[in-house]
């Protein structure tokens, strides 16, 4: 049975990179804010390792339709990720990782980031305590 | 909300998403509206979505997808069975919690 197996192999290296395609072109298409957001979470949601038979390519997907309908309801990018995105990047990652290693550096620049995204250049880099 | 509010309500915002959700069915954007309306002024929509998507994983909740006037389709969630009886248990330990917590209070006056 070459042929099935082929499929299997190649469905498991072609997926994957399909669908990550698939979301970076979503990701793309988002309006500047939302996208330099989408941009931040991503390379914070990098540093956790995904749970086993959890395909990651799931949670950024999932990221993906957060964003893309908050931009069209108008839902400004500081309502979405809160006071305190490392907070809320944590409750969402814990649906499909165990947990991952969250430097201080990684995490102040998130918020920073997600600062830059939401307009926000008056703020510290200081961990949000709210 | 201070600090203290946000670590008291990080184990209770599921069971909070859970009971709105008892009362009709809701998309995320909704039960974040709703919350903001009864003073829960810091709630992160992306929270209560992160909390959405775990209810789903768990089988808490059946979801929907309706069709939306702008933007992609809404996921439209509700409670399921499974997820009547695990709101049932939620309010069974608030109930146990604030009965102890009460006493607690008395006891130290």
């Amino acid at each position: 049975m070459p042929d099935t197996d082929d499929n299997g192999i190649l469905a498991k290296i072609i997926g994957p990179k399909k669908r990550w395609r698939a979301y970076k072109a979503r990701v793309r298409a988002l309006p500047e804010d939302y996208r330099l957001a989408v941009d931040a979470i991503e390379r914070f949601l990098m540093l956790f390792a995904p749970k086993d038979g959890v395909r990651i390519e799931t949670q950024f997907e999932d990221l993906a339709d957060l964003f893309e309908q908050a931009a069209a309801d108008g839902t400004p990018v500081r309502d979405i990720v809160g006071n305190d995105p490392v907070e809320f990047v944590r409750t969402f990652a814990e649906n499909y990782t165990d947990g991952g290693y969250t430097p201080a550096r990684a995490r102040h620049r998130l918020i920073r980031d997600v600062n830059r995204a939401a307009g926000d250049t008056t703020g510290a880099d200081d961990e949000g305590t709210v | 909300m201070g600090n203290q509010a946000t670590e008291m309500l990080k184990g209770t915002l599921e069971g909070i998403v859970l009971a709105v959700l008892s009362t009709r069915p809701a998309y995320g954007y909704e039960i974040t509206a709703w919350l903001r309306d009864r003073g829960f002024t810091d709630i992160a929509e992306g929270t209560i979505y992160a909390l959405l998507v775990r209810v789903e994983r768990n089988g808490l909740v059946d979801v929907e997808k309706v069709p939306s006037e702008k933007g992609p389709p809404r996921k439209v969630y509700s409670l399921n069975t499974q997820g009547r009886e695990y709101l049932t248990g939620f309010w069974k330990t608030w109930d146990f919690l604030t009965a102890r917590l009460e006493q607690l209070r008395e006891g130290s006056k």
